[in-house]
């Protein structure tokens, strides 16, 4: 029982973290149809300045405020000057995001050093609570919450807001959002920054839960974020946020009980998720 | 603008007879990577620039080759007949898994199957970590080779000539019928397909056609080496393939060569710079920026930029690839 319990956490904190990577990665395809392979870049950033400001001011917050506000930049460069130019052309998106990506992760390397960074958990969110045989460790719960907060402001933003409606209105068409006087182009910016900022965020929130963090970490969990994305659906907030919960505790689950299958399981997920419904589990384009 | 044949005749002489006009053992080996490199490109531009496909995973057939080579020559003698059959065993292999995963994933949109192929390479990078009786993990595994091929001349030589072969072949391939509806998909293909053509059946050809001969590059890289890790089977390789295509020139199979070329050259001398100024050490960045400008402004790449210009040079209008979108 303890052990189920303590999985699950485990399952559901990888999971959250996932999904905020995966959460930015599915909007911008969704309303722009722009697959971003540097997204796992903009991860990858956000955990390294994310970390650096920690360890230098000390305070965790500060840290994730950091992060998230290097998300935002980078997001906005990335936008106006790499992903513009090539709006409609799918191979060429392909092609230049996935340049990005690596200039990305190199240039961690070279303002940060080209050695793995450590990162701790702040005093306040280190330690757990214990409940007979059950643990929690505070911070993979704090992670859970922060995952859920963010699905809840984001469903939130898209059900009830005029954002949200043109957002959704725009992944339907366009060219009428365009003609009914909104700026798409801005709508299409502020989408990519939010989607960076969130990316950015799950890779600060990523340093202290494994403790290490490293430049090729983006290219590892930009990976994982496509496979949730494909599973989940393409475009689709609901189908990323259980798919990354389905990757998450699939992978706790399968590293504790078969340990052999544990790397190959997502693979096997997606591969037995599109033999079945190519479009995703909650997409709907086909 | 057609280059001349006698042109490519005369290079090839050329290369032929550098080794004996040279000592310089560094440039031999440079060469003969380059030369290998260029297979392994043109057969990603069989994808990319002839079907246009996108895949992320073509580090996975490189790695194929390499590992069935180093296996096979590591548990068995390493005589020449021993030899052939490990590339044999790796094209089999590289074409059985380009088939699956054609079929699995090519009837699905271009990112999907980027993404899939990245994936799937993925999965054979952790099967070369884990099956550590076969494959040694991560530390890799020396070998032997064949007598004859432990010279480096030869080796050159090999390399150079199945450069050349497997040139000529795949530009008959390019050129055939089969090869004509791989170009009219990569143009159009909802067009390809009203006019009857099975796109995923021709889709899947060029995916096998493309794993086989990227297994014989992962061959011989491993016989030039004689030392097989894990790293055949990373990102970088792909990428490395991208890189050449892209830069050389989509859809040309001598751009690709000329990509090779370019690459592997740069990247000696990018590397022998890093004594310069520490900068140089990450000469991907380099390469990264480069590739994104060549992306964004050239996306002919060397070959199709000069061809434009020669062609507007001699005020005759020549069909422009024009970029499409794949999926609507």
């Amino acid at each position: 029982m303890d052990v189920l319990v303590n999985l699950t956490v485990n399952g559901l904190a990888t999971g959250m973290l996932i999904f905020l990577l995966a959460a930015g990665l599915t909007l911008i395809f969704g309303l722009m149809d722009v697959l971003n392979f540097a997204h796992g870049g903009l991860f990858a950033w956000g955990a390294f300045s994310g970390v650096w400001v920690y360890s230098a001011t000390g305070s965790f917050m500060v840290g994730i405020i950091a992060a998230i506000g290097t998300g935002l930049i980078l997001g906005l460069a990335l936008e106006r000057f790499i992903i513009q130019p090539v709006y409609g052309n799918h191979v060429q998106q392909i092609l230049i995001t996935l340049g990005v990506m690596l200039v990305l992760s190199e240039m961690i390397k070279v303002v940060f050093g080209p050695n793995q960074i450590s990162a701790r958990t702040p005093s306040y969110l280190s330690g757990s609570w214990e409940f007979g045989d059950i643990i929690i460790i505070k911070y993979r719960l704090f992670i859970i919450i922060i995952g859920t907060l963010v699905f809840g402001a984001i469903f939130y933003t898209l059900r009830n807001t005029k954002i949200g409606l043109i957002v959704r209105a725009g992944v339907i068409n366009k060219e009428m959002v365009q003609a009914l006087g909104i700026n798409i182009k801005r709508v299409f910016m502020l989408v990519f920054m939010a989607g960076a900022a969130m990316a950015a965020l799950g890779g600060m929130l990523l340093g202290p839960y494994s403790g290490v963090i490293y430049a090729e970490m983006g290219l590892e969990f930009g990976i994982l974020a496509f496979i949730v994305v494909v599973i989940g659906g393409m475009g689709s907030i609901t189908g990323s946020v259980l798919a990354a919960i389905l990757v998450g505790l699939s992978g706790s689950f399968m590293a504790y009980f078969v340990p052999d299958l544990a790397l190959a399981v997502n693979m096997l997920l997606m591969t037995i998720v599109l033999i079945f419904r190519p479009q995703g589990l909650f997409g709907v384009k086909g | 603008m057609t280059v001349p044949n006698t042109v490519y005749i005369i290079i090839f002489l050329m290369l032929l007879a550098l080794p004996f006009v040279t000592d310089s053992r560094t440039l031999l080996i440079m060469f003969t990577q380059i030369f290998l490199f260029a297979i392994f490109a043109m057969s990603y531009d069989i994808l990319l620039g002839y079907t246009g496909i996108v895949s992320f995973g073509h580090a996975m057939f490189f790695g194929i080759g390499a590992y069935s080579t180093g296996i096979i020559l590591k548990q068995y003698d390493s005589t020449i007949p021993m030899l052939l059959m490990a590339v044999l065993v790796g094209a089999v292999i590289a074409g059985i898994v380009s088939y699956v995963v054609g079929m699995l994933s090519l009837r699905l949109k271009s990112h999907f199957y980027a993404m899939l192929t990245l994936a799937f390479s993925g999965l054979f990078l952790v099967l070369a970590e884990k099956w550590r009786t076969l494959t040694y993990g991560n530390d890799g595994f020396t070998f032997s080779i064949p007598d004859p091929l432990r010279d480096r001349l030869n080796l050159y030589l090999l390399s150079l000539i199945l450069m050349v072969i497997i040139f000529l072949l795949l530009k008959r391939f390019t050129h055939s019928p089969l090869g004509r509806v791989l170009q009219a998909i990569r143009e159009n293909e909802d067009r390809t397909e009203s006019l009857g053509y099975n796109v995923l059946h021709y889709k899947v050809i060029a995916s096998v056609v493309a794993g086989v001969f990227a297994s014989f590059a992962g061959s011989l890289y491993v016989l030039t080496l004689r030392f097989v890790n894990t790293s055949v089977f990373a990102v970088d390789v792909t990428l490395d393939a991208l890189l050449m295509t892209i830069i050389g020139g989509v859809g040309t199979l001598i751009g690709a060569i000329i990509g090779a070329g370019l690459i592997e050259f740069a990247h000696h001398w990018l590397s022998d710079l890093a004594k310069v100024h520490w900068i140089f050490e990450r000469w991907i960045i380099f390469f990264g920026i480069l590739y994104i400008v060549v992306v964004m402004f050239f996306p002919q790449g060397i070959v199709g930029t000069i061809r434009l210009w020669w062609s507007r040079r001699k005020g005759t209008q020549i069909r422009v690839r024009k970029e499409k979108n794949i999926s609507s």
